[in-house]
């Protein structure tokens, strides 16, 4: 009995640990600083009267513009996606990636472009930063991000499936009553992420000078050192956050055949030769807007005055590099784990996974500055110094932020593998570890390598939580930029920003070079 | 399996690895451009062997960063030594408990109007407020006094940052010490009715002013050097030199956190940082005016011994600021 | 008559007809017979227009529909139904919306008579509500059939539709095949690899082999026949 007992006990399965490692690292800290933030003092209870109807009306506001902001970029990244991957356009495979390219920069360096560049052609620039501007210029961003999703989706809807219909009825019937339903899901989660991630967006707001919930959230930290309040009015944006992904989760759930993982065996494109013209056009116009302008402008400034500003930016970056690379590196390989495991027990396992998908959600949810100020009231203590003041820190801020992107990006992939491969070799009496390795793995591999490349480009960019706790004296790529950029001349600042993306581009091109060797995409 | 637990193990100990033991260092958090203080700390490290572990930020998103750090740091300091570019975030630390008093040698010379009377702060190197104006959008009359600004000729022409941050905030404090509530809503009534621009930052201002977006704007003298040394076309005016006004003239202040792991060479970094040769340093980087006398500065570079400044109170002036806040964010709505 | 004249069509990576010229006729059920890569299927899309031939044209009742690389009829508009190997159902769809679809497409205005009436010939008027996911591969076949004839096309075209389906399943579904001619009817193709399946309902056999005609005619003709290749085949 004894002996029973303890190996029952001393057995924990991975999935746990990796989980509770999460659950402490990073969940524990938030919880920590709301729960210190809300019994604190009596100032709570005047905190609460401050979420007036103001408050309410400003919310309000942003909720709309993240809307428009979501509603705009899924429809034209859901018209983009179809071009490029659905029909024969030119140089198809090119435009893929260049049209990613807003993706790889931070927000606020597309919008001081974008605003730069409106004063060059105008002289003004009253549209740009007014909340049109602004659903503009944070359209162009993450509409790259619904082209990915859509575009995806769209690569795996099985061809025979759109020629039954295209039998009966005509290309614009078929794109509306059979494509746009199937692709629903991944409609759906574009607009619910864009809508997250431009409802949570501060720089740009802040930059144009339009007043939005987070900009009031930042007053109440920078100005009036309100953490209270500023707490409060985070946790109203992370319930928003909450409900739109558990409706989101809802809705996929009472669709069953959704869920249902159906790989076609190959895309049907389209060829239209009539119109190829006019739908090249289109992509080129939307890369000219959203790619090749901003950058315009950052090459006039950045070699403005000769060579010598890209010169001194590549020194000041220098020291920089090595440590945001293997920072980035270790933060995804964290990430990628935690979000595999997760995803693994969310989609294939039972019950209690989706507790753990809300607890992802939260982090994610929260803003950059609330994440970093909990993390600093949590971890320095004497007992957690080797935390506080290691890179360790960064590390758990880098997790706590993207591990739910990634764990979302691979818990769709593993959906898509047939369960019977599984079962099948489960017959075999092949061991689960060895199940995952050889047959699950290889069939995400592609996602993972996604999910790898999307955290990497994510962590290496970082800004909002790692100014908050990053070690005294290290030496960071976004955080330099950031520091060094005000008060530095502009051709310096744009130098540093076209060499911080070459970096990205660079990392990310050797990546793919070495994704290539390593990855075979099983074929079926 | 036993490999993916090895994974996570190997994991933890890289963490634990990556921790550094203390040596002979100092820590120190600073909220002025980093152009301009990292030299400066570079210097100090090489001069006295101690190595610098910095923190920077930006007073351009203000200094949410570090400010909000030492204060969510307050239980178990982690920071010797907080420079600031301005008096009034070391006030706000002052009154929040977490700065502790030092009296050092090198500020002996320095006037007692830039210095805590209980040596909570101690300020040196100094800039001050002034008018950027655009040379060929006003090519004639340009404003010389606050008051100007508010007059027809240059409605919708003239451009300040959010007062809720950074100097400006200071700036409207002080207007309000020197001109009384009343008086100072009036003014700034007076600003909002000529059409006044608001922009993020003062860098922002600068840059308006500079590319001909806006005529002219308020920002601060080291913003306004930068510009000059761009080769902009702009100018810049001491504004209320010939009423009993003044300028306002806002020294860097430094000051030891309390409780600090380094603090003895965190005393050491405040002497250099409040030494001549600092100030002499930051004359020439970034167009500060010594507070010590006698201090030689390149030519251009303002000096206090010619310019008339507002005569105030520091402290109560950061004190005027918490009053005013909430009427400077509706001010800024509305 | 269905005629395709002279047909050069290849796929980016492979060349698949040259010169190729077949001519089916009306009211009967044609086999079109082969192994994989044959280009059988390429044959069956051709016809129903989704794919164009780059050279040469296919022809149903004197009408020409596609000719040297333009679809001159859209696949909508030729009347032609389609079977698919995987059968296609749409997932979003309960069956009702599956078969009723194309009619609503056309506005027909007693859409939900045809569509009960299409549920009661193949006794399926229990599983109207279900979504294809819930259905078995017979009942799925059924649907996918009913989905075709509903909008009683001249021309039906099944690509192996029974490469999924057990034995006796097949012999079943066979039987409702070969019934379609007379009571809804309609020219049928059929491409399979499985002579079995062809000489049980075909009038009409043609032999396939890269690309080329090896040998066609009646189920007799081809179980006689002296054509190497098609020896070797049927040993199979």
């Amino acid at each position: 009995m004894t002996k029973k007992y303890r190996t029952s006990f001393l057995h924990f399965s991975l999935p746990a640990v990796v989980k509770w490692a999460f659950v402490f690292f990073v969940f524990v800290p938030l919880i920590y600083t709301f729960i210190l933030t809300f019994t604190g003092c009596e100032k709570f209870l005047s905190n609460f009267d401050q979420l007036d109807a103001v408050t309410f009306l400003l919310l309000l506001k942003s909720g709309s513009i993240a809307l428009a902001v979501a509603l705009l970029s899924t429809l034209t990244g859901t018209f983009l996606g179809f071009l490029l991957y659905k029909m024969h356009i030119k140089y198809g495979s090119f435009f893929k990636i260049v049209l990613l390219i807003p993706l790889f920069l931070s927000p606020y360096i597309l919008a001081v472009a974008w605003k730069d560049l409106f004063f060059m052609l105008l002289g003004e620039t009253q549209f740009i930063t007014s909340v049109s501007g602004l659903v503009l210029v944070l359209t162009t961003i993450y509409a790259p991000l619904a082209v990915l999703i859509t575009g995806n989706a769209l690569m795996n809807i099985d061809s025979q499936i759109e020629e039954s219909a295209l039998m009966i009825s005509r290309f614009g019937r078929v794109f509306t009553r059979i494509i746009l339903p199937l692709i629903k899901p991944a409609l759906l989660s574009s607009f619910v992420l864009i809508f997250i991630f431009s409802i949570s967006e501060f720089s740009v707001p802040a930059f144009f000078g339009v007043k939005v919930f987070t900009t009031e959230i930042f007053a109440q930290f920078s100005a009036f050192y309100n953490h209270a309040l500023a707490v409060l009015q985070s946790s109203l944006l992370i319930i928003i956050c909450i409900l739109l992904l558990l409706g989101e989760k809802n809705y996929l759930s009472e669709a069953p055949f959704f869920s249902i993982g159906s790989k076609g065996t190959k895309t049907r494109t389209y060829h239209n030769k009539k119109y190829e013209p006019l739908f090249l056009s289109a992509l080129i116009l939307w890369i000219t807007i959203s790619v090749v302008l901003p950058f315009l402008v950052l090459f006039v400034q950045a070699f403005n005055g000769g060579t010598s500003q890209i010169v001194k930016a590549f020194e000041l970056l220098k020291p920089t590099f090595a440590t945001s690379f293997w920072l980035s590196l270790t933060g995804t390989a964290i990430t990628l784990f935690i979000g595999l495991t997760a995803a693994y027990s969310s989609v294939r396992g039972t019950g209690k996974a989706n507790l753990f998908d809300l607890i992802l959600l939260i982090a994610f949810a929260t803003p950059s500055i609330i994440l970093g100020i909990s993390l600093i009231k949590f971890y320095n203590q004497p007992f957690f110094n080797f935390i506080y003041s290691s890179y360790a820190i960064i590390l758990i801020g880098y997790t706590g932020k993207y591990t739910f992107i990634s764990t979302k990006l691979i818990a769709n992939a593993i959906r898509q593998v047939p369960l019977s491969l599984d079962e099948a070799a489960q017959i075999a009496g092949i061991s689960k570890s060895s199940r995952i390795r050889k047959i699950l793995l290889p069939h995400i591999s592609p996602a993972l390598f996604g999910a790898f490349i999307i955290s990497f480009i994510f962590n290496l960019g970082e800004l909002g939580t790692t100014i908050m706790v990053y070690p005294p004296g290290t030496e960071i790529m976004p955080i330099k930029v950031y520091t060094i950029m005000a008060n530095a001349p502009q051709a310096l600042t744009s130098s540093m920003t076209l060499i911080v993306f070459s970096v990205t581009l660079i990392l990310i091109g050797g990546f793919y070079v070495t994704g290539k060797k390593l990855i075979k995409i099983p074929q079926e | 399996m036993k490999a993916i637990r090895f994974l996570v193990y190997s994991l933890f100990i890289v963490l634990l690895v990556s921790c550094t033991g203390k040596s002979n260092e100092v820590v120190v958090y600073t909220s002025v451009d980093q152009v301009f203080s990292e030299p400066v700390l570079k210097d100090f490290e090489k001069e006295t062997g101690i190595t610098v572990k910095a923190v920077y930020d930006t007073e351009e998103t203000k200094s949410t960063g570090v400010l909000n750090r030492l204060i969510a740091e307050k239980n178990n300091p982690q920071c010797d030594v907080f420079w600031s570019g301005d008096p009034v975030r070391t006030i706000v630390l002052k009154n929040k408990g977490i700065t502790t008093p030092y009296e050092s040698p090198a500020a002996k010379d320095i006037p007692g109007a830039y210095k805590d009377p209980q040596h909570q702060w101690t300020g040196f190197s100094a800039r001050a407020r002034v008018l950027i104006y655009n040379k060929s959008l006003l090519p004639d009359s340009v404003p010389q006094s606050i008051f100007d600004l508010t007059k027809e000729p240059f409605k919708g022409k003239v451009t300040i940052a959010n007062p809720l941050f950074g100097t400006t905030t200071f700036h409207i404090s002080a207007i309000f010490s020197a001109l009384g509530d009343e008086k100072a809503k009036q003014f700034l009534t007076n600003l909002k009715n000529n059409d006044i621009i608001i922009a993020t930052s003062n860098g922002d201002v600068k840059k308006r002013v500079a590319s001909g977006e806006v005529a002219c704007g308020l920002t601060d003298t080291d913003d306004a050097n930068e510009a000059m040394k761009e080769g902009a076309n702009v100018g810049i005016v001491f504004l209320d030199q010939k009423d009993s006004l003044g300028t306002l003239v806002m020294p860097n202040t430094v000051c030891l956190i309390k409780g600090s792991p380094n603090s003895k060479n965190g005393k050491k970094l405040m002497d250099y940082l409040l030494s001549r040769s600092t100030e002499a340093k930051l004359a020439t980087s970034c167009a500060q005016m010594p507070l010590h006398k006698g201090v030689k500065v390149p030519a251009g570079v303002p000096s206090l011994d010619n310019i008339i400044p507002m005569h105030i109170d520091y402290e109560k002036t950061a004190q005027k600021l918490e009053e005013i806040q909430g009427y400077l964010k509706k001010w800024v709505e509305n | 008559m269905i005629e395709l004249e002279n047909i050069s069509f290849s796929y980016p990576d492979k060349k698949v007809l040259d010169g190729f010229s077949l001519s089916l006729n009306q009211g009967e059920i044609s086999c079109l017979l082969g192994s994989s890569g044959c280009g059988k299927t390429t044959i069956l899309r051709l016809i129903a227009g989704l794919e164009v031939p780059g050279k040469g044209r296919v022809v149903l009742n004197d009408i020409v529909l596609s000719e040297d690389g333009k679809n001159i009829v859209p696949p909508h508009k030729r009347n032609v139904g389609f079977i698919f190997q995987d059968l296609a159902l749409w997932p979003h769809f309960t069956v009702y919306k599956n078969i009723a679809f194309g009619l609503e497409e056309r506005k027909v205005p007693d859409t939900k008579e045809r569509v009960r009436k299409m549920l009661d010939h193949f006794s399926i008027a229990d599983l109207a509500g279900k979504y294809p996911h819930q259905l078995s591969g017979g009942q799925k076949q059924l649907v996918a059939i009913s989905r075709s004839l509903v909008l009683e096309p001249d021309v039906l075209l099944m690509d192996e539709p029974l490469s999924n389906l057990d034995v006796t399943l097949n012999r079943k579904i066979l039987q409702h095949i070969k019934d379609l001619k007379t009571s809804f009817n309609v020219t049928i193709i059929y491409v399979t690899h499985d002579h079995r399946e062809a000489f049980a309902i075909a009038n009409n056999v043609v032999v396939l082999n890269n690309g080329k005609i090896e040998d066609s005619g009646n189920v007799d003709h081809i179980k006689n026949s002296k054509n190497n290749y098609l020896k070797n085949f049927l040993e199979y």
